[in-house]
C-alpha cells in the first residue's frame, strides 16, 4: 500500500515550497512536484514513519554516490525532530516528463532506432550504478521517468542494494523484493548473494522485450498465483517462442534471449556491454 | 591481454622460456612462485621483458595452505593458509596482503594483476566468498598501479561433474567486476584430458567467459590448448612438462614421492598427430612416408632430422616452440567458430594418421591416440550446442 499525504497538510510542513501536484507515491514516500523561492522544480519525497533508518540510509548513499544525468540527483536529505514536530524528507532533482509506463504500453511495440536510442541512454545510467557496486533490484517502468526529449532516469532507490557494504540483515534470503513482475530468477529462487548487477540486466531484458513486442515476455493476465508466474521466469523459454518475438530481427533475438538467460552467468555482464550492441542494433 | 601463446612458466623452465622468446614464439609469461624464488623471478622478468613478453604473476592460492620453500621467499606466502583461516583475515592483514601483493606487482612490472583465489568447488559459498574477498583486494592493487585486474577462475572437479553445478559456479564467479580472466580448469588425472563430456564442459565454461566481452587466458591448456580459440580464448598458456598442461590440484598438494620421469626417453611432439611419439624407439618403426608426415620440425629438432640423440629437454623446447607457433596462427582469427573449425581439421587428420600408423602395426606408447576424436568430438558439440553463445560472441564482437 501506498503512503500518501494530503497535499494542503504537506503544504503546511513546508511553507518555503509551493506545492505544485501530488505525484506517484510509493509504498514508503508520499511524493510532491514543488518549486522553491528560486521558482526551481524539484521533487519533495515525504518519508513513512515506519520506514526502515539502515534501509533509507543505504538508498540516501547510492544517490550521493552517482553522479549522472540517467539516475535521479539528490539534493537533499533532512531528518529534523523538534517536540510536536518531526521533518523526514527527501528532495530530488524534478524530472520533467513521464512514467515509462505510459509509453510502454501492451500492444504497441515502438520503432526500433527509437528503442536502441533509448535503451542505449538507460544503459548508461545503469553501468553509472554498476562502477558504483550499486544494484537498483527494482528497475521497471514505474521507476523509470522520461524526460521529454526521451531520455530516461532511473529513480527511486528505495532497495538499492551496495555489494561493496555489509548485509542490512544476518540471514541469507533476502533476494524476494522488488516488483515480481520484473524479478529476475534469483530473486525468487536465489539468496541475497545471487543479486548483482545482472539481475538489474534481467529487469532490462523484460522492459527491452516489451518495447519491441509490445507484449510481457512471461507475465500474462490468466496468471493467478506468484508461483505460476514463478514457473515462468524461472523455468519457462515460451518468450522465445511467440510470434511477436520470431518476427523481430535476428540480431535482436540474441540480445534479449541472453538478457533474459535464467543465470546470470549467460547475461551479458554489465550494461555497457548491452549499450554497445544496442547502438550496433540500431545503427546509432 | 596480447592474443597468442603465453608461456606457463613451472618446472625449471625459465631458461626454455627465455630461448623460446628468442626464437619469436610466445607473447606472454606467467611466472610461478611455486618453481621460482622472489630474486630469481624479478631478474627472469626483466630479461622476458627485454625480449618483449607481457608479464604476469601467478601467486596460486589454488590451494591456500600448500607452500614451499620458493614460495616462502615472497613475504605474501605468510598468508598461505587454509580457507577457513583465510575467510578470517583481520582487515589489517588484507591491508598487509595487498601491500605484498603491490610490492610484487611493482618490482616484477607486471602489465596486470591476477588476483589471487581458491579453487572453486560445488556448494562451498565460503570459498565464493573468499575469493570475493581477494579480488577486491587484488582491484585495489590494480588500481593503485594502474593494471588491468584479471579473476582467476579455476573450476575444481566437483564443479565440472555436471552442467548445471558449472553453470552455477560461474554464475558466481562471474559476478566479479574484472578486465579479464585467468581461467582453469581441473581434470581427472591423466596424462591429457581424454573424456569427450568434461572436455566439452571445459569449452562451454571458456566461451562463457569469453561471453562477458573480457579477454581469457586459458591457463595450463597445454596442447589442449588448441581448442581454447576455438572457445573464445585470447591467450593459451602452454608449458613443456605434462605438470603444465592440464590443471590438477594434486600439483599443490605436498607429495611424499620423489617425482621425476627416470631416465624416460625422450618423445617428439608432431603436429600432425597432435600428441608424441617416442623417439627414436616409435619414430624408427614407422615407414619413411608416414615418417615424413610425422616429422613436423622446429629450430629444436635438429638432431631427430639426422637422426642423432635427443635429450628430454631439447624435446620439451621442440614442444613449446610448436605449440607456440600453432596457437600464433589461430589467434590470428578472431572468430572463435573458424578457430574451432580449424581445430577440427587438425584433429581430423591426426586421427586418419593414428590410423595410418596402426594399421602399419605399430601401436604407439602414452594413450597417445586416446583424446583426438573425442576432442574433436567435443568440439562439434559445443558447435551446435552452443550457437546462442556463439551468435552473442558475434554480436558482440
Amino acid at each position: 500500500m501506498s503512503y500518501t499525504v494530503d497535499i494542503n497538510d504537506a503544504a503546511k510542513m513546508f511553507p518555503d515550497y509551493k506545492f505544485v501536484r501530488p505525484l506517484t507515491p510509493s509504498e514508503q514516500k508520499a511524493a510532491f512536484h514543488v518549486k522553491d523561492k528560486a521558482g526551481t522544480d524539484l521533487c519533495l519525497k515525504l518519508i513513512a514513519p515506519n520506514y526502515e533508518r539502515d534501509r533509507l540510509d543505504r538508498e540516501i548513499q547510492a544517490l550521493q554516490t552517482i553522479n549522472h544525468p540517467n539516475v535521479v540527483k539528490l539534493i537533499e536529505y533532512t531528518f529534523s525532530s523538534k517536540p510536536g514536530q518531526q521533518r523526514h524528507y527527501i528532495i530530488e532533482e524534478f524530472i520533467e516528463g513521464e512514467d515509462l509506463q505510459k509509453t510502454l504500453v501492451p500492444g504497441k511495440p515502438w520503432p526500433v532506432k527509437d528503442t536502441a536510442r533509448f535503451f542505449v541512454t538507460l544503459c548508461e545510467g545503469l553501468f553509472a550504478m554498476k562502477e558504483k557496486d550499486i544494484v537498483h533490484r527494482d528497475i521497471k517502468p514505474a521507476n523509470i521517468r522520461v524526460r521529454p526529449n526521451g531520455s530516461p532516469v532511473i529513480i527511486d532507490f528505495g532497495l538499492a542494494r551496495h555489494l561493496t557494504l555489509p548485509d542490512l540483515t544476518q540471514t541469507v534470503d533476502g533476494a524476494a523484493i522488488g516488483t515480481p513482475r520484473y524479478f529476475a530468477p534469483e530473486q525468487f529462487d536465489g539468496t541475497k548473494h545471487d543479486i548483482d548487477h545482472r539481475t538489474d540486466l534481467f529487469a532490462v531484458g523484460i522492459l527491452l522485450y516489451e518495447a519491441l513486442t509490445g507484449e510481457s515476455p512471461f507475465y500474462n493476465p490468466k496468471m493467478t498465483t506468484r508461483a505460476q508466474f514463478r514457473q515462468a521466469v524461472c523455468e519457462s523459454t515460451v518468450h522465445l517462442t511467440k510470434a511477436s518475438f520470431q518476427a523481430l530481427d535476428p540480431k535482436w533475438k540474441i540480445l534479449l534471449t541472453r538478457l533474459l538467460e535464467k543465470e546470470r552467468a549467460k547475461r551479458p555482464s554489465d550494461a555497457r556491454q548491452v549499450g554497445a550492441m544496442l547502438r550496433k542494433l540500431g545503427g546509432l | 591481454m596480447r592474443r597468442g601463446a603465453w608461456h606457463q612458466c613451472g618446472d625449471r623452465s625459465q631458461k626454455l622460456v627465455e630461448e623460446q622468446l628468442q626464437q619469436k614464439a610466445g607473447v606472454g609469461i606467467i611466472i610461478s612462485p611455486r618453481d621460482l624464488s622472489r630474486k630469481n623471478a624479478v631478474a627472469y622478468a626483466e630479461r622476458y621483458r627485454a625480449l618483449g613478453a607481457e608479464l604476469l604473476l601467478d601467486h596460486q592460492y589454488y590451494v591456500p595452505d600448500f607452500t614451499n620453500a620458493r614460495f616462502d621467499s615472497y613475504p605474501i606466502s605468510r598468508f598461505r593458509k587454509g580457507v577457513s583461516s583465510l575467510n578470517k583475515i583481520s582487515d589489517q592483514d588484507l591491508t598487509d596482503f595487498r601491500n605484498e601483493l603491490r610490492v610484487d606487482h611493482e618490482e616484477l612490472k607486471a602489465d596486470a594483476v591476477i588476483a589471487p583465489a581458491v579453487v572453486y568447488q560445488a556448494g562451498r559459498a565460503d570459498v565464493v566468498q573468499l575469493n570475493a574477498r581477494l579480488f577486491a583486494a587484488a582491484k585495489r592493487v590494480a588500481a593503485d598501479l594502474k593494471l588491468p585486474i584479471y579473476a582467476t577462475v579455476v573450476l575444481g572437479r566437483s564443479v565440472t561433474a555436471s552442467d548445471q553445478t558449472l553453470q552455477t559456479m560461474l554464475s558466481q564467479a562471474t559476478a566479479l567486476s574484472c578486465d579479464g580472466w585467468y581461467f582453469g580448469f581441473e581434470f581427472e588425472e591423466e596424462r591429457l584430458p581424454s573424456v569427450r563430456e568434461t572436455v566439452r564442459r571445459c569449452c562451454v565454461a571458456g566461451l562463457t567467459l569469453a561471453c562477458t566481452g573480457k579477454p581469457v587466458l586459458h591457463a595450463y591448456a597445454g596442447p589442449m590448448g588448441l581448442l581454447s580459440f576455438g572457445f573464445g580464448a585470447t591467450g593459451v598458456a602452454i608449458g613443456h612438462s605434462q605438470n603444465l598442461w592440464k590443471f590438477t590440484c594434486d600439483r599443490w598438494i605436498v607429495s611424499a614421492s620423489q617425482g621425476g620421469g627416470g631416465d624416460a626417453p625422450a618423445r617428439f611432439f608432431s603436429n600432425a598427430l597432435w600428441g608424441t611419439i617416442i623417439y627414436p624407439d616409435e619414430t624408427s618403426q614407422l615407414t619413411a612416408a608416414i615418417r615424413n608426415q610425422v616429422l613436423t620440425h622446429s629450430p629444436f629438432s635438429g638432431p631427430v632430422a639426422s637422426n642423432l640423440p635427443w635429450s628430454r629437454w631439447d624435446s620439451g623446447k621442440h614442444l613449446v616452440y610448436m605449440l607456440a607457433k600453432q596457437f600464433s596462427a589461430m589467434a590470428a582469427e578472431k572468430d572463435p567458430r573458424k578457430n574451432a573449425k580449424t581445430a577440427i581439421a587438425v584433429l581430423d587428420k591426426a586421427i586418419s594418421l593414428h590410423a595410418e600408423i596402426q594399421q602399419s602395426n605399430v601401436f604407439l606408447a602414452d594413450n597417445t591416440s586416446a583424446y583426438q576424436a573425442n576432442w574433436k568430438a567435443a568440439l562439434e558439440d559445443l558447435l551446435k550446442d552452443n550457437q546462442g553463445d556463439f551468435d552473442f560472441f558475434d554480436l558482440m564482437s
